[in-house]
Order: C-alpha cells, then sequence, then structure tokens
C-alpha cells in the first residue's frame, strides 16, 4: 500500500493545543508540543510498545486510572495532563521501584553522564531513598558475547535488547529468563549472544546494563565529541556518529536516518572502527627502493608515482575499490585526461557497463529504501543482505513482520531472508540471467498464477532488491532487470522500483563519478577502455605498464587471485593508493596511505541514489594526507591543473560534471543526504557530461571522436573488449564434478581482520555441500577437503546445508586464507569443481609430522 | 445473628453421583440436551442476548458480564476462539476443580454453547499444570464428547465446527490472568500483554477471542435451558444466579458451597463452614481470594455479592473466602500474601516487579523486630505506588490486602515489631541486613587506637558503649 497522508487530529496536553497525525502516541504528541514524557521501554524502532517499564503514565480526561502515554494513541479533543499530582505521584513511584534494586554504581559506569536513568531520576524522581534492604546480586560484568558485557545488576528489564534480538534482528537469542525480581537477560544456557547486529542492543539500553567491551572504560560523556559521517564498510552506508576522543574514534554509534538505515547498524560498522588503529594501517608514503618498501615525504612519494605514470601514459590502467566519488571522479580525470587512458574499473567483476547502469539510472524504474515498508511485495534477486548490505536485511525483515509484505526471494545460494519468504526460487550459479529473463518473460505474458510471477501480478507496491553479482551470469541481467520493471509495471506504480546492491561500498557513486570503463563522469558513454580482467592480462602481456590501485585489493577481491598476483608482478610500475597493507600493496613501487571514513571529506552515493556526505570526525595519523589533495598533485605534476583546491571545489567539480547530480550541494546533502532522483536535475540522465571536451586534448590514443553517443557504436565495432563478451556460459560438469559458487561473507573484510574486537568473525573458508552430494562423497559437516579447480586448489570445512540443489556448492570468496577467488576464473563466473582430501600445505607442515604418519601407515 | 442458611445447587447439583463425570451419567439427567436444542433451534444472537439479560457476571475476578464480553466479538468470517480459563491459582480458590472434576460435562457444554453464540470454531481449556487428576477427567470428557458427536466437525448436523483443545500450564499463576494465558497457549513466556486491544478485539494469533472462567462457562447451559428470567430469580439485582464458594482457614467445614449471591457473609463463614474452631474469634477473612483486602468481623452482616463487597472496600473476586482467627497473626499473614504475590511477579513491569519484592523485605524485617513502626508507613505507601500503576492487575492483588491488614491491624504490627526485637538479642550496630556489627571486636580494635593515642571519633565512642566527652 502507497503510503497515504494521515488525518491531523488536536488535541490539549498540560493546556497546550497540540496537533498531531492520527495514531501517534501520546508520547510523541507530547515531544511535538515540547513536553517531555519520560521513557524507558518505549521504543517505536523496536515495533508495538509494551507498556512494561510504567513511567510515561499520564493523566487522562475520561478515564479514570493512569494510562501509558507509549501506548495511547492520539484522539482528536483528548486532553491529557502530564503534571498533575496524581502524575508526579506515580512518577516518582516508578522511578522509586527502578532504583530499589540498581546498585547505583554511577561512579563506575560507562553510562554514567549519558544514561536515562539518571536523567529521568533527576528529572521526576523522589529526592530521597526509602530502601534499605539488600539489593539483588548478580556476577558482574560477565560476558554476554565477546562484544557486549552485562551487568544485570544494573539491569532495569526495560526488555529492549529482549525486542530487539526477539523482533527487529529476528536472531530470538536474547530471552528474559527466570520472573519476578529475579529475572534476568541472558541467552539459553549461556550461550554466546553471536548474531551481526548485537552492538544495537548497547544503543538500546538505557542504563549501563549492555556495554561494548571496545568502550568500557575509554571515555566519559564530557571528555568526548560526536561526529556524524557516514559508515562505507558496505553498500548500506548507515548513517554513524564517531564517538571521538583524543582526536581518536573510540565508539560508533547509529545515527537514525530513516531513509536510509532505520536506525540500526551492523557489529562490522560499529566495532571496524578498531582497524583504524591497527598496526596494518599506512601512516606514510613508501617508495619501493631496491624491492624494499622504504617511508618516504610526500613529495618523494608523489614525484615517483608521476614520473612512473609519465613513462607508461596511456599506458596506465586504474582499479578503483573504496573511494569516495569525488575522489573517483578525480582518479577517471587524471588517468583519462592527463594520462589518455581510458582502462579504469570499479567493479569487483564484471558488473554493470555504462549502458545498463544509465538504462538503469531512470527514475521512473529507481526505488528507495524505505519504499520497502510499505511495498506489497519485495523480491529479493540474487543477493543475501545479511552479507551484502545487512541493513537491507533488517529494512526487509521489518516490512514482513509490521507491513505484512510479501516476500519473494531468488538465489543461487540460499540465504538468510528466505525463512520469511513465501516464495523462494533457486536457480544455478551463474544462472541468474535466464531465470530473470523468464521472470519477466512470464509476468509480460501475464498468465502466470503462481511463484514469483504469480506474486507480481497480483500485487501493487513492488520493490525488486537486486545483487549486482547478478551480472556475473551475463551482462543480458540489465536488460532483463529493465524488461522485468516494464513487465511488472514499476515505472507506473508509486513507490515501486529497483534497487541494485553493488558489490562495493560505493560501487554506485564510482560508476556514477566515471569510474567504468566504457562511461565518464554522469555514466556518459566514452571509448571503451578494459575492464578489470583485461587490465589484469595487459599488464601480464605488458600491454599495460603501469598500474593504479586506489583502495583496491585485487588480490584478495578480485576473481582469479592468483591471476592478479601474476599480474602485479609482472607490472612495470604499481602506485598502490591504501588504508592498510595487503596482498595487494606487497606489489607497490609507490604506496600511498588513504584515509579512514572517520577521517575522510567526501560524498557517497547510496544504492537507491541518496548523496551522502562522509565528514570528518577524527585526526589523520601520521602522514595521511586527504586522496583528493593528492590526486590534485598529482594531476598537475602529469600537466593537468584541475582547479580543485578544497573539498567543496572538489564536490562542486563532481556536481557539473555528473549532469543529473546537477550542482548539488553540501548544505542541500546536509545531515541526511539527498537522493538525486528527488531533485529538478534528474531528468537530465543521459545528458553527456561537459567533462567529456577535458579528455578531447588527452595526449594518449584516447579517441576523442568517440565521445559522447558514439561509444556504442565502438563497442559493436569491437574497437575493445567489451564487458557482456567476457562472460562465460555455464561449464559442463563431468563426472563428480559440482558446480561452484561463491558469495562475498560479511565478515571476509580487511576492516574485521584487523579489528581485535571482530577477528574472532573472521571466516574460516568452507564448502557448503547439498545433502545428497555430501552422502554421496562421504563426507559430514566439519570434515576437511580440498576444491580444486585446474591446477588451483583451497582446503576448507565442509558445511553440508539441506537447502542447497544437488550438484552445486559455495565457497566464501575474500578470505584471509583459502580464498576462493583464486579458483575462479577472470569472469567471476561459476567453475567447475572436484572435491577432494584436503592438501597438505608446506606452511603448516611440521618437521617430522607427515613422515610419523607414513611411518605408521 | 442468624447463621443458618441453605445450599442452592445448580452447578453443583448431583455432584455427589460418581457417574456424573462420564457422558451416560451427565446425559442421564438431561445433560446436553441444551446443546442440542440450541444447534437446532437458535440463533446465535439469541443465545448472546439470553446471556446479556442474565446478568451473568465473571465469576473469574473481575465479575464483568459475560454476555456483554461475548457481544464484544466481531461479527463475521474470522478466526475466533474462546478459552476456558482454568488455571485456578489463587490461593483460597478451589472451586473450579471441584466442577472440573465432579462435573466436567457441565463445562464442556457451556463452552460449546458459548463458542456457538460467539462464532468461534476453536476453543481451549487452559487448566493449571497441578491439576493433574482434573485435567485426565476433562480430556476423557471431551474425548466422550467428540464421540458423542457434540464436538468436532459438522456438529449434529448443524454445519458448526468446534475443535476443544485441554492445555496443561506449567504452573505459573500469572497464566491466569487472561492475556498471559493467550502467550503461554501460543507457546511463549506468558508475561500479560498490554490492553487494548482487548482479547475480544484481538486476542489468541491475534484472532477475537472470548475468555470465560469456568464457573461462568458452566453457567451457560442452565442460562440458555431455563431463560435469562429464571436465572435472575436467584441472587440479588447486580449479582444474580448462585456462587460457588470456596471456604477455608480457621473454620471447622472448609468446603465449596453454592450459594445464592446476596447470602450473609455471616451464614456461609459461620453457618455453612462452621466458623473457627473451639472458642476463636473471627478475627479477619479475605472475602474474595488472597488477593481482596481482608474484612473485619464488624463487617459479618454484609451480604455476600459484587455490589456489597465493593462498597466494603473490598471485593467479592472469585469467591474464596480465607478465615483468620484470633490465633493468626496477622502481619505473619501479610508476609505470607506478599511472599506469593512475590514469588509469581512475572517481572515485567517496574511497580509489581520491584514492589512485591520490597514489601516482602519489609515484612520480614517486621516479623524479625528490624523494622520501625515509621516502616509501616513506608509499606502502606509502597502499596499506594503499585495500586493502578501496572501492567495487570497482580501487583495490586498484593498491595490491596497487604495495605488493608497493615492500616486495619496497625496496632498488631507495632506489637510484632517490638515483641520480636525484644526477643532478639539486641546489638549495638546493625546495618538491617541482618549482619550485626560485632561489638567486642569493634571495642577492642577502639582501645588499641585509644593506646596509640589516635583521637577517637565520638559517635563511635557512642557505639563501643564509652560515654565520654564528644570534644575528646
Amino acid at each position: 500500500m502507497p503510503r497515504t497522508e494521515p488525518n491531523r487530529v488536536t488535541l490539549t496536553i498540560d493546556g497546550r493545543e497540540i496537533e498531531a497525525d492520527e495514531g501517534t502516541m501520546l508520547v510523541d504528541a507530547a515531544r511535538e508540543g515540547d513536553i517531555e514524557i519520560p521513557v524507558f521501554c518505549y521504543e517505536p524502532k523496536l515495533g508495538e510498545p509494551v507498556g512494561a517499564c510504567r513511567m510515561c503514565l499520564v493523566e487522562i480526561e475520561g478515564i479514570p486510572k493512569l494510562q501509558t502515554s507509549c501506548s495511547t494513541p492520539v484522539r482528536d479533543g483528548m486532553v491529557v495532563h502530564t503534571r498533575t499530582g496524581q502524575v508526579k505521584e506515580a512518577q516518582e513511584a516508578v522511578v522509586e521501584f527502578l532504583l530499589v534494586n540498581h546498585p547505583l554504581d554511577c561512579p563506575v559506569c560507562d553510562k554514567g553522564g549519558e544514561c536515562p536513568l539518571q536523567d529521568i531520576s533527576m528529572g521526576w524522581g523522589p529526592d530521597r531513598n526509602r530502601m534499605v534492604d539488600q539489593k539483588r546480586h548478580f556476577e558482574k560484568p560477565v560476558p554476554l558475547s565477546p562484544l557486549v558485557a552485562i551487568d544485570r545488576e544494573r539491569c532495569i528489564l526495560c526488555y529492549r535488547c529482549v525486542r530487539f534480538s526477539q523482533e527487529v534482528s529476528e536472531d530470538e537469542q536474547l530471552q528474559l529468563l527466570e520472573r519476578g525480581d529475579g529475572t534476568y537477560v541472558g541467552t539459553f544456557d549461556d550461550r554466546p549472544y553471536i548474531a551481526p547486529f548485537q552492538g544495537n542492543i548497547t544503543e538500546l539500553c538505557p542504563v549501563g546494563a549492555l556495554t561494548s567491551y571496545t568502550y568500557r572504560f575509554r571515555a566519559r560523556p564530557w571528555d568526548i565529541e560526536q561526529g556524524g559521517s557516514v559508515c562505507t564498510l558496505c553498500p548500506s552506508q548507515c548513517n554513524v556518529s564517531f564517538t571521538v576522543r583524543d582526536e581518536q574514534v573510540v565508539r560508533v554509534l547509529a545515527r537514525d536516518n530513516e531513509e536510509v538505515d532505520d536506525g540500526w547498524l551492523c557489529d562490522k560498522g560499529r566495532y571496524a572502527f578498531q582497524a583504524m588503529y591497527s598496526e596494518d594501517r599506512l601512516l606514510g608514503p613508501e617508495v619501493a627502493l631496491d624491492g624494499h618498501p622504504t617511508p618516504v615525504g610526500w613529495q618523494e612519494a608523489a614525484e615517483a608515482a608521476a614520473t612512473g605514470l609519465a613513462r607508461a601514459g596511456s599506458k596506465t590502467a586504474v582499479l578503483v575499490g573504496d573511494a569516495s566519488n569525488e575522489e573517483g571522479y578525480l582518479l577517471q580525470r587524471l588517468l583519462r585526461q592527463a594520462l589518455g587512458s581510458t582502462d579504469i574499473d570499479s567493479r569487483r567483476g564484471p558488473g554493470l557497463n555504462g549502458r545498463s547502469a544509465l538504462a538503469l539510472a531512470d527514475p521512473a524504474i529507481s526505488a528507495r529504501i524505505s519504499d520497502i515498508d510499505t511495498a506489497d511485495l519485495v523480491i529479493v534477486i540474487g543477493t543475501d543482505p545479511i552479507q551484502s548490505a545487512p541493513s537491507f536485511d533488517l529494512r526487509i525483515r521489518k516490512a514482513v513482520r509490521r507491513n505484512r509484505t510479501t516476500l519473494a526471494v531468488a538465489a543461487d545460494r540460499p540465504g538468510a531472508l528466505e525463512a520469511g519468504a513465501v516464495e523462494v526460487a533457486r536457480y544455478e550459479p551463474g544462472g541468474a540471467v535466464a531465470f530473470v529473463e523468464k521472470l519477466a518473460g512470464q509476468v509480460k505474458r501475464g498468465r502466470a498464477k503462481a511463484g514469483i510471477a504469480g506474486l507480481i501480478a497480483e500485487s501493487g507496491q513492488t520493490v525488486i532488491v537486486w545483487g549486482e553479482r547478478i551480472v556475473r551470469g551475463g551482462d543480458g541481467a540489465a536488460g532483463a532487470l529493465i524488461a522485468l520493471a516494464e513487465a511488472a509495471g514499476l515505472a507506473e506504480q508509486e513507490g515501486s522500483g529497483l534497487i541494485g546492491i553493488p558489490e562495493t561500498a560505493n560501487g554506485r557513486g564510482l560508476r556514477e563519478a566515471g569510474c567504468l570503463p566504457d562511461a565518464g563522469p554522469g555514466l556518459s558513454p566514452t571509448g571503451p577502455g578494459r575492464d578489470a580482467r583485461a587490465i589484469r592480462e595487459g599488464l601480464e602481456s605488458g600491454e599495460i605498464e603501469s598500474v593504479v590501485l586506489f583502495g583496491a585489493d585485487p588480490v584478495r577481491d578480485l576473481p582469479d587471485g592468483d591471476g592478479w598476483r601474476r599480474a602485479l608482478e609482472a607490472a612495470d610500475h604499481v602506485v598502490a593508493f591504501s588504508i592498510a597493507r595487503n596482498e595487494s600493496t606487497e606489489f607497490a613501487d609507490v604506496l600511498l596511505p588513504l584515509e579512514s571514513h572517520a577521517e575522510k571529506d567526501g560524498t557517497v552515493t547510496h544504492p537507491d541514489g541518496r548523496i551522502q556526505r562522509v565528514r570528518p570526525s577524527a585526526r589523520r595519523p601520521g602522514e595521511v594526507r586527504p586522496a583528493w589533495m593528492v590526486l590534485t598533485e598529482l594531476s598537475a605534476m602529469l600537466g593537468v591543473d584541475t582547479g580543485i583546491d578544497s573539498t567543496p571545489e572538489a564536490l562542486a567539480a563532481l556536481a557539473s560534471a555528473i549532469p543529473f547530480y546537477g550542482g548539488v550541494t553540501d548544505s542541500e546533502i546536509a545531515g541526511h543526504g539527498v537522493r538525486w532522483q528527488d531533485r529538478p536535475a534528474a531528468t537530465s540522465v543521459g545528458t553527456p557530461s561537459p567533462d567529456l571536451t577535458l579528455y578531447a586534448d588527452s595526449p594518449g590514443p584516447f579517441n576523442p571522436h568517440l565521445a559522447p553517443g558514439e561509444g556504442e557504436s565502438a563497442v559493436e565495432n569491437g574497437a575493445a573488449v567489451p564487458a557482456e563478451e567476457l562472460t562465460p556460459d555455464s561449464p559442463t560438469l563431468t563426472n563428480g564434478q559440482l558446480l561452484l559458487g561463491t558469495y562475498r561473507d560479511l565478515w571476509a573484510d580487511p576492516a574485521v581482520d584487523s579489528s581485535p574486537a571482530l577477528r574472532f568473525l573472521t571466516p574460516a573458508q568452507r564448502l557448503e555441500l547439498s545433502g545428497p552430494d555430501a552422502t554421496r562423497l562421504g563426507l559430514r559437516t566439519g570434515d576437511e577437503v580440498s576444491v580444486r579447480s585446474g591446477d588451483e586448489s583451497v582446503n576448507a570445512r565442509v558445511a553440508v546445508r539441506a537447502a542447497l540443489p544437488e550438484g552445486t556448492c559455495f565457497l566464501i570468496e575474500g578470505t584471509p586464507a583459502d580464498n576462493a577467488n583464486v579458483l575462479t576464473s577472470g569472469s567471476g563466473g561459476p567453475v567447475a569443481v572436484e572435491i577432494g582430501p584436503p592438501e597438505v600445505r608446506l606452511d603448516l607442515v611440521t618437521a617430522g609430522g607427515p613422515v610419523e604418519g607414513d611411518e605408521e601407515a | 445473628m442468624k447463621y443458618e442458611i441453605e445450599e442452592t445447587r445448580i452447578l453443583l447439583r448431583h455432584a455427589e453421583d460418581p457417574d456424573l463425570a462420564t457422558i451416560e451419567g451427565y446425559r442421564s439427567y438431561g445433560g446436553y440436551d441444551t446443546w442440542q436444542r440450541a444447534l437446532r433451534e437458535m440463533d446465535p444472537d439469541e443465545i448472546v442476548n439470553e446471556l446479556e439479560e442474565s446478568g451473568l457476571r465473571g465469576r473469574g475476578g473481575a465479575g464483568f458480564s459475560m454476555g456483554k464480553k461475548v457481544s464484544f466479538l466481531p461479527r463475521g468470517e474470522q478466526s475466533k476462539y474462546l478459552c476456558c480459563n482454568a488455571d485456578e491459582s489463587e490461593p483460597g480458590a478451589f472451586k473450579d476443580r471441584e466442577l472440573m472434576q465432579r462435573n466436567p460435562h457441565q463445562l464442556i457444554e457451556g463452552i460449546a454453547i458459548a463458542s456457538y453464540a460467539a462464532g468461534a470454531g476453536h476453543a481451549f481449556i487452559f487448566i493449571r499444570g497441578e491439576y493433574d487428576v482434573q485435567a485426565d477427567i476433562l480430556d476423557r470428557a471431551v474425548a466422550e464428547a467428540y464421540d458423542a458427536g457434540f464436538l468436532g466437525k459438522d456438529i449434529l448436523g448443524s454445519g458448526f465446527d468446534l475443535e476443544l483443545v485441554v492445555h496443561r500450564g506449567a504452573g505459573a499463576y500469572i497464566c491466569g490472568e487472561e492475556t498471559a494465558l493467550l502467550d503461554a497457549l501460543e507457546g511463549k513466556r506468558g508475561n500479560p500483554r498490554l490492553k487494548p486491544p482487548f482479547p475480544a478485539v484481538q486476542g489468541l494469533y491475534g484472532g477475537p477471542t472470548l475468555i470465560n472462567n469456568v464457573e461462568t462457562l458452566s453457567n451457560v447451559s442452565h442460562i440458555v435451558a431455563n431463560g435469562a428470567e429464571w436465572f435472575r430469580s436467584f441472587g440479588t439485582e447486580q449479582s444474580p444466579g448462585t456462587k460457588v464458594v470456596s471456604i477455608s482457614g480457621r473454620v471447622r467445614r472448609p468446603g465449596n458451597y453454592e450459594v445464592q449471591l446476596g447470602v450473609p457473609l455471616a451464614g456461609l463463614i459461620m453457618g455453612l463452614a462452621g466458623g473457627p474452631p473451639g472458642d476463636h474469634q473471627v478475627k479477619a477473612f479475605y472475602p474474595g481470594g488472597s488477593s481482596s483486602p481482608v474484612l473485619t468481623p464488624a463487617e459479618l452482616d454484609l451480604p455476600y455479592s459484587f455490589e456489597a463487597m465493593a462498597e466494603a472496600g473490598s471485593m467479592l473476586g472469585s469467591g474464596s473466602i480465607i478465615v483468620a482467627d484470633d490465633t493468626v497473626s496477622i502481619p505473619h499473614m501479610a508476609l505470607r500474601t506478599a511472599r506469593f504475590y512475590h514469588h509469581e511477579s512475572c517481572g515485567k513491569c517496574t511497580p509489581c516487579r520491584e514492589g512485591t519484592n520490597w514489601t516482602v523485605k519489609m515484612l520480614e524485617r517486621v516479623v524479625r523486630g528490624e523494622a520501625t513502626p515509621m516502616e509501616l508507613d513506608i509499606i502502606t505507601s509502597v502499596q499506594d505506588n503499585i495500586v493502578g500503576h501496572c501492567l495487570c492487575v497482580l501487583g495490586d492483588s498484593m498491595a490491596m490486602p497487604v495495605s488493608a491488614m497493615v492500616r486495619k491491624f496497625r496496632e498488631e504490627f507495632e506489637q510484632v515489631i517490638a515483641e520480636a526485637a525484644l526477643a532478639s538479642v539486641p546489638v549495638a550496630g546493625g546495618n538491617g541486613n541482618g549482619a550485626p556489627v560485632e561489638v567486642p571486636a569493634f571495642a577492642e580494635m577502639l582501645e588499641r587506637d585509644r593506646l596509640q593515642g589516635r583521637p577517637v571519633p565520638a559517635a563511635e565512642q557512642r557505639l563501643a558503649g564509652e560515654v565520654g566527652d564528644a570534644t575528646d
């Protein structure tokens, strides 16, 4: 059902006339009238009120008993009193009761100074203590999980954490155990609470009962500052507030933005800030001298980079991983304008090409993330949001739970949302495009009564969330999605549309900033350059001499990791911009440190098109400099004056280069961002970027006459290798082989590896097998095996999953060890694999170990 | 005082016949005739009207009009439920036990008729876990009713379906609270829900649900069989009908007595139950279960009806009278009552969770002699702070009787404190937690300090019994 405007009602609270939407809870309506009613258990983000704490009791004329204002919807003409003697008595009583068992250990409590219980006790409590008896005691604090400590003595049993676990993240692990004043929060059998969103409970807790181990005893409210920004660790781009002490981030809090994250934050976003201060962090530029990385000054490093790039000239390529829009814009400009190359890619494998991205950017078929809340039908295709963009997972769960939205899931790998789905469709790895094409056809013919097509036929507002990885099954994906959108009439229905979850945090922004081989800023077609795979091949063959890695770790993140190792080894000159050392930076001739997302100033674009600003909150450690500055300096050294001397100028340049960003300003973006589709400039989708003229004078082989509008014919003429031709067909399976699909696990992330608090979540490689295949191979969950494709193999532990169809298996991409990307070909598409006994790895063999074994045998 | 009153048996009629618990026995007295007639001849609305006209009030405690409750259920096609509350756990109440044990089919017939009137296709009997024998009897009776075709699909060819399930609780008093009962029935932790929405609108599994007590539902077949006017010929204007009253405590003949509402209390306590044994005198009594404020002998003349009990500042509740005579210590009775509710509080809402716990601790100190009379004021004030502020009525159920006992028997509380204090060895210090300061050791320390020339604080000197110059 589309959003409807609620009726307004007028009521009187404490003699003040207040207008509010019908159905608003009294406590919220009062706030609109600047009247504060204290609450503990009430938190609208958690769903229906429970009325447990009794703090919000008020007097309503005509009702003899006091009522909980958190659960009483406003009615027209209601007369409410929040300050009468009767109410005051009730408030004082409740505070007194809450303190009966509260230890009042405020001086050693982390919540002290930012504690609702302290505030409400001061504001509404009695100023005396009549309780002289023994308080209840628990062991304190005890670990609820490796991340969260629980102090049960401080707990006021407000239910918030338990409701979060049961009704928001739906992991259902937190429970109230025992009863009466012996009630306590815990898990079944005292098992650790392991769930990807558990950090939220520390923020929900209105007392110091739930605290993060990462923040305990680190700071007091008076020695911290809060800096609002955006988390760029995944495409969810949740809004965050960094708690900064001594110019360092010590905590990350959610910053409510209903249009982005709904006020939640995953544990990666909350705890991976530790990576900013890890030993692996690069603190200054380095240059490889005689093969040894040596710290140098910025000037020397920049000169070394510029010299190498100038030498390679148009034989330079750029790979972009995590970067802001401005950084991406400046990078592509450096490459296209100063070096005359157009070999740039920001995708992790075959992803959307410029043409497809442009077609899908049509505002008419684009949904916003909050449309999920009101949708009749949500279809998730080819992504498991809990892994790819966790806040989408919570959003979709919320729609199903509270709005009774129908959910359908289509994926190659069984995902977390499927339990709540009405329809689940399974296709084999690499089969996404065929699936979407077929679905579009069914919907178009309009005869389907069952399946997902049937649901589309009978539903109104429909939101389709799709993962960019489906493009690995062929670039026909975009065409199929558009056909599906047309057949389903998404453009005609308000609140309906597509949302694509890119593979990298700012995948959409980088695409739109021009980091694609066949599209410049604003997705304007340009002479097609090499994509990531062609760049790797070019490096190996020597056609490309120099490569710039910007926030990219191709050895870990891109398909064919070993191929990338060879390519970087073969490269004449590697400039690596990176936050931390990684496997790819080992090949760097020039290594330049990057800012973290708490230090950066720039914009990013949310998967639904919302331009958001990343604001600097913490000090850049060591010699780290803003990348936009380094890039403009490099440009200048290579003879191009960008005219950009500040971040506002960088944004202005970006905003004029992308026609549909049409001069967006920082004040428009403000705290909650602005969706470009909602601005007048949105009509400029498809208008060529004015920047294209800049590249016309470029020194290299960049072909100016290929600019606006002509790129397409060039692709068809085969002037370069278009992305879609690289996509392989599904491999044919020979006897005993399985079709391997891969997925990126949420925790397979360098920021997780470098955060001590999260390290326990770093996944070891696991092979997901179907039951029949496991039986055939004589394997059980936990067995160690090797997975082989050609000459490459990885070791993994078996996990048998009932929901997996026979003949397919899955591995995790991007693990620190046994990375599945060595098995995937350059396309990242599915491959045929054989399962065998685990490979003995030399680094694990202890002296004499295997020999002894042999003797015994 | 006239103590002689007569029982009026409707629900407990033929209760002495052991065969009544079987379907043959029940039918031999005309059982299930009304159910058959209702299905054949009566429109559900007609039954609802009859129930409303009869003025039957809920027998579980709240005393709300049963007919009105049924009429609150929305009409029309949707899944509706009936839940029979057989979680009789209130101290002093044992009438439902007898009704289920002796005459299970009377309840089943009542449930069937009420379900038909409410349009409910599923009914549940939520019986407390400890009522093992009664649950077995009900299980048997339900099976008999299914076999006889009085339950199940298309009952007696009427097209009306009714499934009846006997569900055993796990032994929590709170599950007798209607919304906690629903949660427990759904397989959740049995905690009360926020009202509104009321169960009649959104109850079991989110569907409209009628919840009634065993005794209430046992009345249904009689009202439908004999008409509202017949029912109104018993009892008082505002409390029509009969009531099975459980009388226990210090009386000669404890047990269940079915009487017309409005009979004098003295007739029940002194007459039917025989009053306290020997020469003992009634000191106080709970007129409606342990959650009702206690009354005193002065109130024995009152008629036993919903309205008279409310007027006396108490309530008829589930109709369970517990009598205390002059051998009973009221402060200990208050503590016993408070302990029960403290033990049974679910812990969901603050005033009940913390208030019951705090009250118990204070009353424990009272009976140990470690309280001051001033603390009796704190006890009553804490009770006032509980009443009306909770999510459900469990907190009030402790607060009202405890408060009434402290107010009505304050002198006895003060006396108990004084006597208990005298009986225990007086100590020179104490932190109120039962951990007395060890005086000799403390005095020794002081002595040592004095010898070493350190000044001894005046307060500590007094504590050690050395009355000296405060300026020392």
